[in-house]
């Protein structure tokens, strides 16, 4: 693409800082009290066992679950964000694949780019069978998405970020186990997207089991169990003698 | 993006889904056909009574099986996680939900209000009392869509969320219902149905602007 160098500054994430974020599930708190920075360039890996609230946390940055208590800031200046100002600038990949069985892969990945924003009006064929090619998914491009394996299914996912690589308007990724039914060839494409991405100036966090190191960037973790609510009868045993 | 390329990409995304599962289609056009033609066989064929009863009946099933069809409106997007991604993506949610009503209403209304005129010389309706029907159908179905899609909208993700949907429905189609069989009624005992289609057009531009943004909220609220 010839506009690819000059877009590359332009890609730039400008910083999200997320202050005290409480999270309750009916009458479950999941976290509490979490705040974390990320900056242009950096990964943000969360961690935690199963029900940790990974997923609930990348929902709520986005306004599809509300917080308890907690806000989210812009970078630099500490303006307030709003859920729908975060979704602007975010490619959102959730727990579920997000594509319709229905229709074929390149359509699928053709309509979800198109909602992006991500697609120029021109040499959307080329953009499209690139972004397959680059997934290992140009043979399956004209078959139906519910008869993909779940790890096809992740790499059509990763061929909407492909695409999201080429424009500038959404810097923040947001991946809920993105590494899910990956091979060790899937892996290592998603960790070169990643890399790509952060080495562009954008920012990344993702929910995951798996130890994913970009290829460049800053890799940081977040454990969320660390901010688990602490039973009282733990803090009793803990002050006991 | 602007509003009306939202609505264009739910419009678009919407019919090529429906394309590939076209025998939904097939299913409400069947359950139109046969529900309608339950009452001959339970009434008898008495010629005037068919005729009598005849809009009546072709609206109740027009209103059941735009029904029949409704529960699927974000019921499958819901559950692959596109509904989710179509609210992350930060695009105005009532323009996306306005084209798949479009959608909704291109793919099962239009089928039934070519159907329609036939049913209704199997009642043995007269042929003058034909665009009548077709015109209230055109003016109401998009009523019950657009009720639909607010209940649906509430009901999303609920264990019982069909029949939920379908207890909150009835009661609003009322009105829809009344208007739109007394329209081709009115017709044929020689009055003018104009009153009717007018109530019918009222009702049908309330729930256009209507519609749209109050799912939007429900859907928000029940995505979380």
């Amino acid at each position: 693409m010839s506009l690819g160098a000059a877009q590359i500054g332009h890609g730039s994430f400008g910083g999200l800082k997320a202050a005290s974020l409480s999270l309750i599930r009916g009458d479950r708190t999941l976290f509490a009290d979490l705040s974390f920075d990320l900056a242009s360039g950096e990964l943000l890996r969360l961690l935690g066992p199963n029900g940790s609230g990974k997923s609930s946390l990348l929902r709520a940055l986005l306004g599809l679950t509300p917080l308890a208590r907690g806000h989210l800031l812009a970078g630099p200046s500490g303006r307030p964000l709003a859920p729908r100002e975060v979704c602007a600038q975010a490619l959102y990949q959730g727990h579920a694949h997000g594509a319709k069985g229905e229709l074929t892969a390149i359509e699928n990945l053709a309509l979800a780019a198109e909602l992006d924003g991500s697609l120029a009006s021109h040499d959307v064929g080329r953009t499209l069978d690139a972004a397959l090619d680059e997934v290992g998914l140009a043979r399956q491009r004209y078959i139906e998405t519910r008869r993909l394996s779940q790890g096809q299914k992740q790499r059509l996912n990763l061929a909407r970020f492909a695409i999201g690589l080429r424009v500038a308007d959404r810097p923040l990724w947001l991946m809920d186990e993105p590494s899910a039914a990956l091979d060790t060839n899937g892996l290592a494409v998603l960790e070169a997207l990643l890399g790509r991405h952060l080495a562009r100036g954008g920012a990344a966090i993702i929910a995951t089991h798996l130890p994913i190191a970009p290829s460049e960037g800053m890799a940081r973790e977040l454990h969320l169990d660390t901010f688990a609510p602490r039973r009282v009868r733990e803090v009793l045993a803990e002050l006991a003698p | 993006m602007t509003e009306f390329g939202a609505i264009a990409w739910a419009v678009r995304r919407d019919l090529k889904v429906a394309m590939r599962r076209r025998g939904d289609i097939l299913n409400v056009l069947g359950f139109f056909v046969l529900a309608c033609s339950m009452f001959p066989l339970a009434i008898g064929p008495q010629r005037e009574w068919l005729q009598r009863i005849g809009p009546g009946v072709i609206w109740v099933a027009a209103l059941l099986s735009v029904m029949l069809a409704l529960p699927r409106l974000f019921e499958h997007d819901h559950a692959d996680g596109t509904l989710d991604a179509m609210v992350a993506s930060g695009r105005p949610l009532w323009a996306l939900i306005a084209g798949k009503l479009i959608a909704a209403w291109l793919v099962t209304a239009v089928p039934l209000l070519a159907l329609s005129p036939a049913l209704a010389l199997a009642f043995n309706l007269p042929a003058s009392s034909l665009p009548v029907l077709v015109g209230s159908l055109l003016l109401g179905t998009p009523v019950l869509i657009g009720i639909g899609a607010i209940t649906g909208a509430l009901a999303l993700g609920l264990k019982s969320g069909p029949v939920l949907m379908t207890l909150l429905c009835l009661p609003l189609y009322v009105p829809v219902l009344v208007f739109g069989a007394g329209a081709v009624e009115a017709q044929a005992a020689g009055l003018s149905p104009l009153a009717h289609l007018a109530l019918l057009g009222a009702g049908m531009l309330a729930i256009l602007t209507l519609a749209p943004p109050v799912a939007a909220l429900a859907l928000r609220i029940s995505v979380e």
